[in-house]
């Protein structure tokens, strides 16, 4: 068996170096490059997916002394919980890469950044060994850095240095944890897996729960951290914005379920009512200002907040449906919220502003991307058929059948509501209507731009019509855990 | 009986059709969803003679799908067939098939109509879907899916306002309702632990009786939103914004039906509840009574009917309150053929007449004869007058409130019927006779074709009460004198008063006298009751304020506190820029020679914090001399600086 995982986390590497040390007089080289490379790295996704073994366990391990030292390893595998995120990120990559196409300023650095983000991403999911996991994660940070500040908007450095400090802070306050478990008389490993339900003490566990939480509610983001997000996203290009919402919100959702969950079970259980209820706070909250919004990117921003917040509530109810709701937040989230921000990114091409109040009649100017959009914003509404649903719906379900009081289940599907209220508002000032000024001469979606949106909408309704097709991967984890937790 | 599938599958596999196709496919294709619609009505006429005579309690089909694991249980998927959903298949089929004929001859001129064809066929297949569904989980899904194609068929025409407007509404105020439904499911899943109709059903014994009194009135609520009544029916009056055959097949025959439907088949659970059943049966009474009332008052022929639907689904809501069924889905059925029929003769009335408005209107019946014998053959049944289908159904529903001894119910139903036959021929009295505005023509052949196939259901259905009844495996009769001519007396007197105000002169007359002696109440009913206007003060506007105002909180008061975080930051790292600058430039040059000053940094901070980030890594390993060719900006410069300093770094760890 060749080492699939490592092939995926390095052959971007490969490619950012090939990028780098092409010729400079060459602008159409590295966008080239970097398609290929993340085409083969989405073939190689794509056949792990095939070939894995739906509910088996950790999967195309690849184990290896690293440090010896400190018992630190490179350790790659993929289960349930983390198959699809690692297929989600191989996708995006790619289709970030196609999104980028037009980009022309500077664009060694730009797709070698896209391919490096590529590399932390992947890993991300596959690493089960603490260390290399923190490598990974922080990893991340330096490309997306880049591409918000070099090739973003206007107030690119103030929202790069916002994401940078916050998911920063996040990451060395996680860290603190990571060694507290290394250090704890109990751990003495980096193994993400073997620390599972090692019984540690309560107190302790408390302590370092509250660690890995603030690293973890950072990303996702939960209320009241979410701030940086909004900045982020607005400024970000295109490509960026969708790889952020898409991909890294998902780190800190895999991080619960993959590490302060399963380790820190009892921690969990006292913390859980507090998670319950900024998650949905989150809900409400993010739905309410995303009615609020008049610019269209940070409408999809919050709507990033609240839909994240189902995940999290999913978390908080820790039974075997509420992981599975979780986990399929996250995979639709992954599909919807990057389609949402492509298409955002293509009216603007288009429309030159992303004020709503400047925009409107796409669907009489250009069908095929306004249906598109609109199919990514009902989707995203939790319109059954289509992947938003499932989450929703099963996050909802498994708080309610859970220990959890019923009244964060009954505000969580009011903010279901809300989430259809700031959808169909966005849906009628923009997509419908008279035709504005400001699109009146732009061309309808090319070939290129329906190729970027379309995987992503034929995946979302696969996922909403035919559960199965990914909830065979997640149940057996969220079996597992759930009984760990003891739900 | 796997074919089954094939009556929900054609009209979707028609949609998927029209979706993916160019427009001028599209207008090629535009009979396939037509011939589809027969198709499905050949193989619902099939599965109904499969089920027939009816009567049993087991379904003579069943199909299970394995849908989701969830932890250790499997959630299945399934779709059965009994006489109930065998009814409704041919009731759905049928009238979908005349719709589709219909629009061909009606929406001929529509620039966009391969989407509109499309959107009904997807439209038809989700409700087939509901009508077959076994399990309330699916039935939610085609419940919502339902909601959609109403949404996308009332905004068909979203370059202008009302529609765009209305079909929001619609959206939103049924998935208001919605919130009913998920709560419904919740409690059956944390009862049950299964979605399926048969196992909530046969656990019925077991149901601690607060969570069967949530779940019942979950689905109520549900259905209040779906089936437009009071007070969330405020988005059917605004659906008429849709084109009219859409109106005909969603807005009045099927969809709003729907929620009718899933009652009457959860109806043993909502029995297990009294103050449910109570509540049922007021909204029903209150409903009907609000919907004839503010019928009496619109002036646009859609209105009218729209308002004259709220009211009927009422009637069908009192049925149900009082504990039938079979009577209230007969009803159902007898109205979803009736009102389509009417709905689809003022389609052709506002083609000829170039508008809605009734006071406009005038002479018809001479030119257009068959429609407007189809059309009062409608509003008969709609009066409930022997022998049109709707005397039978509604009779019924009065007979039920009697032996069940809800005698003010009966009284206010009456009431409501009264009302009806009144506006019935306000209605035909103003469009059909009276002066002659305009030129007028009959309608296409395609549309008369349909107005005449549901006219003669509407006349022949009725006697076909007791056999549906008893299919149904209720038990059938005809109707008692002593409450039929009560019925029929209160019908009459109120087509006598209708005639009495419009068409006794034979002429449009001016009832502009009774508007201003009762000016204050005709202000009211005018304004629909205020409903709306409640609605927007007290929901829609509150909810606007609040979400701006947070989200002027979030930029402020949230932003601001790491606003000053990252001030402080920022004059962290310039001193610490700025002494690293200085420390390494000394280090090779042996003289502090600071080349930027902090000042200028302090104003090029993007470009001083992304260069410091790479020249922290670098300066670790690589030669001070290399860290300042990094701050040239050049790109492949940051790369291999960041790479090989990742490289050292790893490599002098694991050493």
């Amino acid at each position: 068996m060749p080492p699939i995982l490592s092939l995926m986390v390095f052959l971007p590497l490969l490619g950012a170096v090939a990028i780098a040390a092409a010729p400079a007089d060459r602008p159409t080289w590295p966008r080239w490059i970097a398609a290929a490379t993340t085409a083969v790295v989405l073939g190689l996704a794509v056949w792990m997916f095939a070939t894995i073994e739906p509910g088996g366990g950790v999967q195309f391990v690849e184990r290896y002394p690293w440090i010896p030292l400190a018992n630190i390893e490179y350790h790659l595998g993929v289960d349930g919980l983390s198959v699809l995120l690692v297929v989600l990120a191989a996708l995006l990559s790619f289709l970030a890469v196609l999104a980028s196409w037009r980009i022309d300023k500077r664009p060694r650095f730009y797709f070698s950044m896209i391919l490096l983000l590529a590399v932390g991403t992947n890993g991300v999911f596959m690493a089960l060994d603490f260390v290399l996991f923190y490598v990974f994660w922080e990893l991340v940070l330096v490309p997306m850095y880049f591409l918000i500040a070099v090739w973003g908007g206007e107030r690119r450095s103030y929202a790069a240095v916002k994401f940078f400090l916050y998911t920063m802070l996040g990451a060395v306050i996680m860290l603190v944890g990571i060694l507290a478990l290394y250090l704890h008389p109990l751990g003495g490993t980096f193994d993400m897996l073997e620390l599972a339900d090692r019984g540690f003490p309560v107190q302790f566990q408390w302590w370092v729960f509250l660690a890995f939480f603030l690293g973890f509610a950072v990303k996702v983001p939960v209320w009241p951290l979410h701030t940086w997000l909004p900045d982020a996203h607005v400024e970000a290009p295109t490509a960026a914005s969708a790889l952020l919402a898409g991909i890294l919100l998902k780190m800190g959702t895999y991080g619960f379920m993959r590490i302060a969950l399963p380790i820190l079970p009892e921690a969990w259980a006292q913390w859980r009512w507090f998670i319950a209820l900024l998650a949905v706070i989150s809900i409400v909250y993010g739905a309410l200002v995303a009615f609020a919004q008049k610019d269209l990117k940070k409408l999809v921003a919050y709507s990033s907040v609240s839909h994240m917040g189902f995940a999290m509530l999913g978390i908080a109810a820790g039974t075997a449906v509420g992981l599975n709701g979780a986990q399929a937040v996250n995979i639709s989230h992954g599909f919807l919220s990057a389609m949402l921000f492509l298409s955002v990114g293509m009216v603007y091409e288009r429309a030159h502003t992303r004020q709503i109040a400047e925009i409107s009649g796409l669907a009489t100017k250009m069908p095929v991307l306004a249906g598109l959009f609109a199919f990514a914003s009902f989707a995203s509404l939790g319109l059954p058929g289509l992947s938003g649903f499932v989450g929703e719906f099963l996050s909802l379900l498994g708080s309610w059948d859970s220990t959890l009081a019923p009244g964060y289940t009954i505000v969580a599907a009011i903010g279901v509501l809300l989430g259809a209220a700031y959808m169909l508002w966005m849906v009628q000032r923009v997509i419908l209507g008279e035709v504005a000024p400001s699109i009146a001469e732009a061309p309808d979606a090319s070939p290129r731009e329906i190729a970027t949106l379309l995987p992503l909408a034929t995946l979302s309704l696969a996922m909403g019509v035919w559960w199965l097709w990914t909830l065979q991967h997640f149940n057996a984890y969220s079996t597992g855990l759930a009984k760990i937790l003891g739900g | 009986m796997t074919w089954l599938l094939a009556i929900p599958g054609l009209p979707a596999a028609c949609f998927l059709v029209f979706l993916v196709s160019s427009r001028r496919i599209r207008e090629r294709l535009l009979p396939l969803p037509a011939v589809c619609s027969f198709i499905t009505l050949g193989l619902s006429v099939t599965a109904l003679a499969r089920v027939w005579p009816g009567g049993a309690e087991e379904p003579v089909w069943r199909g299970v799908l394995p849908f989701a694991p969830l932890g250790d249980h499997t959630l299945e998927l399934s779709m059965a067939l009994d006489p109930v959903a065998a009814a409704m298949l041919i009731v759905v089929t049928l009238i979908a098939a005349c719709v589709q004929v219909y629009s061909l001859g009606y929406m001929h001129r529509d620039e966009r109509k391969g989407w509109y064809f499309g959107v009904l066929s997807l439209f038809t297949s989700a409700m087939l879907v509901l009508v077959l569904s076994d399990t309330l989980l699916l039935t939610f899904m085609a419940w919502e899916l339902m909601g959609l194609c109403s949404y996308l068929l009332i905004g068909f025409w979203f370059e202008m306002e009302a529609p765009r407007k209305a079909s929001m509404k619609a959206f939103l105020t049924t998935k208001v309702g919605d919130m009913g439904f998920l709560l419904a499911l919740f409690m059956i899943w944390s009862t049950v632990g299964s979605f399926e109709y048969r196992a909530v059903l046969e656990s019925l014994g077991e149901w601690p009786a607060a969570a069967a009194a949530m779940a019942g009135f979950g689905l109520v609520f549900a259905a209040m939103g779906k089936s437009a009544q009071m007070p969330l029916h405020v988005w059917l009056p605004d659906a008429m914004a849709g084109p009219t055959p859409a109106s005909a097949l969603i807005h009045a025959a099927t969809m709003v039906a729907a929620g009718i439907y899933v009652v009457a088949r959860m109806l043993p659970l909502l029995a297990l509840t009294p103050w449910v059943m109570e509540f049922v049966l007021a909204i029903g009474v209150a409903t009907a009574l609000m919907g004839g009332v503010l019928a009496c008052v619109q002036h646009d022929v859609k209105k009218v009917l729209a308002y004259s639907t709220i009211s009927q689904l009422g009637f069908m809501f009192i049925a149900l309150g009082a504990g039938n069924a079979e009577v209230a889905l007969f009803h159902l059925v007898t109205h979803a053929f009736f009102k389509s029929l009417l709905f689809l003769g003022a389609g052709v009335i506002i083609h000829a007449a170039h508008t809605q408005d009734m006071r406009l209107m005038g002479g018809l019946g001479r030119h257009m004869p068959i429609t407007a014998g189809t059309f009062t053959v409608g509003t008969f049944a709609l009066a409930g007058l022997f022998p049109f289908s709707g005397f039978f159904s509604k009779d019924e529903i009065i007979a039920v409130l009697v032996h069940h001894d809800h005698w003010y119910a009966a009284a206010l139903a009456l009431t409501a019927s009264f009302l009806t036959a009144f506006y019935v021929n306000r209605l035909l009295f103003r469009v059909f006779s009276g002066p002659e505005q305009g030129e007028l023509h009959e309608g296409h052949p395609s549309m008369l074709a349909s107005l005449v196939v549901l006219a003669g259901i509407t006349c022949v259905l009725g006697f076909a009460s007791p056999t549906f009844a008893e299919f149904l495996g209720g038990e059938g009769v005809w109707p008692e004198l002593g409450v039929a001519l009560p019925s029929l007396a209160v019908a009459g007197a109120g087509l006598v008063t209708g005639w009495w105000i419009y068409g006794r002169r034979g002429v449009v007359v001016n009832t502009r006298i009774y508007k201003e002696r009762f000016a204050r109440l005709y202000g009211v009913l005018d304004q629909r009751l205020h409903f709306d206007t409640f609605y927007r003060q007290m929901i829609v506007e509150p909810f606007a304020i609040v979400a701006s105002a947070l989200a002027t909180i979030d930029r402020t008061a949230i932003d601001g506190v790491v606003n000053g975080a990252i001030g402080f930051w920022k004059r962290a790292a310039v001193v610490a820029w700025s002494f690293d600058d200085a420390a390494v430039d000394g280090l090779v040059n042996g003289l502090a020679k600071i080349d930027v000053s902090a000042t200028r940094l302090l104003d090029d901070f993007d470009n001083g914090f992304v260069d410091g980030i790479v020249a922290g890594v670098g300066h670790v390993v690589t030669a001070a001399s290399a860290v300042r060719r990094v701050h040239t900006g050049n790109v492949r410069t940051y790369l291999i600086g960041l790479v090989s300093a990742t490289a050292v770094l790893v490599w002098v760890l694991t050493r």
